[in-house]
């Protein structure tokens, strides 16, 4: 990628939390990169890090116990790691944005609808307040909340988890940021609402041009959203490759066993396979590759040495000893 | 007492606030103590228009004193022959108003300890409240005798001083709040947005907290109600000759026998708004309830 399409760089980001029993480093040297108006899915099983990651990016880690202890982030080409708190303020929501997986909690229960989509607007953007209400409303109707004059004096309760989800990304790209992070995004919600967020996220995207990092355990959600992949497992990045490549030819164990774990119609095995056992406790990781406590193919050297990030073909990369030639 | 969280709801939806009201109207003994508390603020609103004699000038001492209750004097007359349903009229001003004051003083100092407290967290909000600990721990009562013995007393250094002991249960109650609140993913959301830490706890957390502060409040104006009554009684409170509850009480308190109405009716007056506050705020409570939140 052309340095001037990158729109997010990280290298090397590493966080770690402090817990009574030692420090727990949940997300370790994690580097990869967003370009404008990409759709980039980032997947892994809960508690691999995902999460954390993306708080990480907006410097929303609580401190304490977490800490970003090493690593860069760039967006545009800056540097946000080290900026003051009160210049990262005006990135979040204004540059990056971030949408929850619990819509249900994550408006103010005291508050309007409309009203906090209101004030989203009027963070990082100087407008009148009737100029501001009929923005609230313009966005409403972008995010296809039927009758937004009406449910912009709706309060949180007496909206539906789709419909808040909606209110969330109207407020999420009420600033039209360049970079929007979708923290299982639909994970929540009952199927057939799922299917009309992902829709909308993906209109929504084309229309506003804007980049997204879309953060979900479901295989099916990415193949349906995203251009590129990062597989990531117990803090690391296992495996990073086009959405058509990883699913046609998936190199780490790791990813084969999530493709294989996931139903298929018309498939004629009786039960599905599962990866054995489960992400490892961050203060606990096994030697060598993490991974190779759950691998079937692991041989001696995956326990004692971890593998670094080996290039596949020019996108396609692994961390895995069985991807070494020669 | 309205706070900025209370906005006029439109016709349909409903908020939080117009919710708990109509649970608070189902409510009959809050309803009891919210009009009892109504009718009081009316009296001392109407205080000049509802009377006939005058609260402080002295009549023909030797031929009015120690009326008892007649035509003419539904609630007999005192020492100094003044009316004693004119006084108890004029007094709930003063002890309305010194209630009133004095809590919102605590609520607005509690409040915003409270939240500082529960929002920065760590160093500060273990300065704040050992302070907080420390101050429960002197006795209000030799705190209030001794600065009202050393300035002289007047409405206001009372009203001031009501309000400066009164502020540390609401501390400690809004940082609780504010503690649960922290963790509730609409304030990572708003904070996610660009919000500043100022706006944070005053749009974000205040607004959810503010139930709890009402309707601690409002018990606690039945409380201060009844200290303002005792440092009156001690003669430490509202200074001569301006009418208020306990000094009316303490002056009737040599005549017991032979005039009662002196000392009684006042008592009545303080022991019903005081049971009108409680009843109200546990009303309010019941149909407040943070953990009713949706």
């Amino acid at each position: 990628m052309l340095d001037r399409d990158v729109l997010l760089k990280v290298e090397g980001l590493t966080t770690e939390f402090e817990t009574e029993e030692g420090t727990a480093r949940v997300v370790d040297g994690v580097d990869f990169e967003v370009g404008r108006g990409e759709t980039v899915g980032l997947v892994g099983e809960s508690g691999c890090g995902k999460t954390v990651t993306a708080l990480s990016l907006m410097r929303l880690i609580p401190d304490p116990p977490g800490r970003i202890t090493e690593g860069s982030v760039r967006i545009d080409g800056r540097e946000t790691l080290d900026l003051p708190e009160r210049e990262m303020r005006k990135i979040r929501g204004n540059e990056i944005s971030i949408i929850f997986q619990e819509p249900l909690s994550s408006l103010n229960p005291v508050f309007t609808c409309g009203e906090q989509v209101r004030e989203a607007i009027g963070l990082h953007q100087k407008l009148g307040r009737r100029r501001s209400k009929e923005k609230a409303i313009e966005m409403l109707r972008l995010v296809r909340i039927p009758d937004p004059e009406s449910r912009y004096r709706n309060y949180p309760h007496q909206m539906s988890g789709g419909m808040r989800q909606r209110v969330m990304i109207a407020m999420a790209l009420s600033c039209e940021p360049k970079l929007l992070i979708a923290d299982e995004p639909s994970t929540a919600l009952d199927v057939s609402v799922q299917a009309q967020i992902i829709e909308l996220l993906l209109d929504l995207k084309k229309r506003m041009g804007m980049a997204l990092l879309l953060i979900t355990h479901d295989l099916a959600v990415v193949a349906q959203m995203a251009e590129r992949v990062i597989v990531m497992y117990a803090g690391r990045i296992v495996e990073k490759a086009p959405l058509d490549e990883l699913f046609t030819n998936p190199a780490h164990p790791y990813t084969i066993g999530l493709l294989d774990s996931v139903p298929r119609l018309g498939s004629v095995k009786r039960r599905l396979p599962v990866i054995p056992g489960s992400v490892p406790d961050p203060l606990r990781l096994p030697g060598g590759c993490r991974f190779s406590d759950r691998c079937s193919s692991a041989v001696e050297r995956c326990t004692i040495e971890e593998p670094p990030m080996i290039s596949i073909t020019g996108s396609h990369s692994s961390r895995c000893w069985l991807n070494e030639r020669g | 007492m309205s706070g900025p969280g209370e906005k006029k709801s439109p016709k349909g939806p409903r908020s939080l606030w117009s919710d708990g009201w109509s649970r608070f109207r189902k409510n009959r003994m809050g309803m009891a103590g919210a009009v009892i508390v109504g009718i009081f603020y009316l009296i001392a609103a109407l205080a000049p228009v509802l009377t006939t004699h005058d609260p402080v000038e002295q009549g023909d001492i030797p031929r009015m004193r120690y009326h008892a209750p007649n035509q003419q004097h539904l609630l007999g007359t005192d020492k100094f022959g003044r009316d004693v349903l004119t006084r108890i009229l004029y007094g709930a001003r003063i002890s309305l108003l010194i209630s009133f004051i004095a809590v919102a003083i605590a609520a607005v100092l509690g409040s915003a300890v409270g939240a500082a407290a529960g929002y920065i967290g760590g160093i500060v909000d273990a300065v704040l409240m050992r302070i907080v600990d420390g101050l429960l721990a002197i006795p209000r009562i030799f705190l209030l005798l001794t600065c009202i013995s050393l300035f002289s007393g007047s409405v206001w250094l009372i009203i001031v001083l009501l309000g400066l002991t009164s502020w540390m249960e609401t501390a400690r109650l809004v940082r609780g709040q504010v503690l649960s609140l922290k963790g509730m993913e609409f304030i990572q959301a708003a904070e996610a947005l660009g919000v500043g830490g100022r706006r944070i706890v005053l749009r974000h957390l205040i607004p959810n907290t503010l139930t709890v502060i009402i309707v601690a409040a409002t018990l606690r104006i039945g409380r201060i109600i009844l200290i303002e009554a005792a440092l009156s009684f001690l003669g430490l409170g509202v200074p001569q000759p301006t009418p208020s509850w306990g000094q009316m009480i303490f002056s009737g308190r040599d005549v017991l026998l032979s005039a009662w109405w002196v000392s009684t009716f006042p008592g009545v007056a303080i022991a019903v708004t005081v049971i009108g506050y409680n009843l109200f705020g546990d009303g309010l409570r019941d149909a407040f309830d943070p953990r009713q939140y949706v």
